[in-house]
């Protein structure tokens, strides 16, 4: 009883610690070493969505950075069509979503907070369908439904940055915020999730494919395909390290997979071939 | 005529993909079904590792048939790994095409990045520089919930309520 009021006591202690920041603004670092509060604190703090957008954005300008946008306005606009129709379907449906192929043979896929969703080119051409489609974007909206990648940054060393970058970027000075963010970024999307995370994103992610209308095995169809590849596929290096091992993935998924059987939606493979066709042609 | 033969060959041309056979191979022993249900009859159960080409796909299931096409059925696209057993893993540039589909060219796979390769490589992205202006050109592909709809409407997409479950495959509580 003592301690449940002590942790009481400290929460109200963190809150007034974190409310006085936010009222103040530009508060005064000779005072209060904010690093150490907001670490400590770091996995009680709620972000706002504004920030996670913000944040999502910085970490997205580095991540095209890496590889800029492939060059198909087309295409473009069908993903996100198809990614918005699906990320309608999460608990987050008000979110800015916002979807973009990249110019990379490598086949992977990634989110960022706040609803940046990213497919490369190469992950484009081993797919067969929409329904593969809907299931690949599926898993990366559940990330964003999730939080996991704002979970796994304040998990990490960006936890001492999350005060001052976002305070920042409030007065307008989202270069400074994608500057702290860079480093951060690149650690955890060379480094990856929890496993536990990325299951939980396929369980989700075949639950919104199939809200969606789609037929629920997309998502399995392509890590089916994906569990025949080379491990050390120099296309797949990245994805093997940063992900559970396709077969693993599949493994776990199918004790949910079965109770999404009797749910018979399209593969519209028809539409997506004519859509990606740019893909097909030549290394474009 | 002349128009009409180049559109079939156009057509032919952009959806060759869909319909290329794909083969695979049985994890398991696995049952052969006569249609893609648990409860529909087994007409066949086909030993570990035989070999089968892909005729089409439904949900859970592959209907399939064995190469000497004497048994054809469906099976659950879980018992199954593409490819062929004795076949080495599949590079993945050339994933889909080794497998019957797309038509990428292949790439070179050696142990280092080729020039040429648009890499997202840990190097890759080691090495970027944030881009601001890849973002707001991707802001400009956003789509609306309008856009989504007649999206999902053209492609017969039926918005359908459906429980999330743990990783036991149980249902957890009631979805929106």
């Amino acid at each position: 009883m003592s301690a449940l009021r002590l942790t009481g006591a400290a929460l109200v202690m963190a809150a007034a610690v974190l409310g006085g920041c936010k009222s103040g603004g530009g508060f005064d670092l000779k005072n209060v070493d904010i690093g150490n509060v907001v670490k400590s604190v770091g996995n009680l703090r709620e972000v706002k969505e504004p920030e996670e957008i913000q944040i999502g954005q910085g970490m997205t300008e580095t991540l095209l950075g890496a590889r800029p946008l492939y060059d198909d306005a087309e295409l473009q606009h069908y993903v996100n069509d198809v990614g918005l129709w699906v990320a309608l379907q999460s608990d987050r449906p008000n979110l800015p979503w916002h979807f973009g192929v990249n110019d990379s043979d490598h086949i992977n896929a990634f989110a960022t907070p706040g609803g940046f969703i990213i497919v490369t080119k190469g992950m484009m051409r081993q797919l067969r369908n929409e329904a593969e489609l809907a299931g690949v974007l599926g898993h990366e909206i559940a990330h964003v439904n999730q939080k996991h990648h704002l979970k796994a940054l304040r998990k990490s060393a960006f936890a001492s940055l999350l005060g001052e970058g976002v305070a920042g970027a409030t007065n307008n000075k989202q270069a400074e915020l994608v500057k702290s963010l860079a480093g951060p970024t690149k650690e955890l999307y060379a480094r990856g999730l929890d496993k536990s995370d990325e299951f939980e994103a396929d369980r989700m992610g075949v639950v919104f494919a199939a809200r969606a209308g789609y037929d629920p095995y997309g998502l399995p169809a392509v890590l089916t395909t994906l569990a025949s590849a080379d491990p050390k596929d120099n296309y797949l290096v990245l994805l093997y390290k940063t992900h559970p091992l396709p077969q693993a993935r599949l493994d776990k998924l199918a004790p949910g997979l079965t109770t999404l059987d009797s749910i018979k939606g399209p593969q519209d493979a028809t539409r997506f071939q004519q859509h990606t066709k740019s893909l097909r042609v030549a290394n474009k | 005529m002349k128009t009409l033969l180049r559109l079939a060959a156009l057509l032919a041309w952009l959806i060759p993909a869909a319909y290329a056979a794909e083969t695979g191979y049985t994890l398991k022993a696995t049952e052969v079904r006569d249609n893609p249900f648990l409860d529909a009859n087994t007409i066949a159960t086909l030993p570990e590792k035989t070999v089968v080409e892909i005729v089409t796909r439904q949900g859970a299931w592959m209907k399939v048939k064995t190469a000497d096409a004497k048994q054809q059925g469906w099976i659950r696209m879980l018992s199954v790994r593409l490819g062929s057993p004795d076949q080495k893993p599949q590079s993945g540039g050339s994933l889909l095409s080794a497998l019957g589909i797309g038509s990428r060219p292949k790439p070179s796979t050696n142990s280092t990045v080729t020039t040429g390769v648009r890499g997202f490589s840990e190097e890759d992205l080691a090495n970027a520089k944030p881009n601001a202006a890849e973002v707001e050109k991707m802001k400009g592909f956003t789509a609306t919930p309008e856009e989504a709809t007649r999206l999902a409407e053209s492609g017969k997409l039926a918005a359908t309520p459906v429980a999330y479950f743990d990783e036991n495959g149980k249902p957890l509580k009631e979805n929106k």
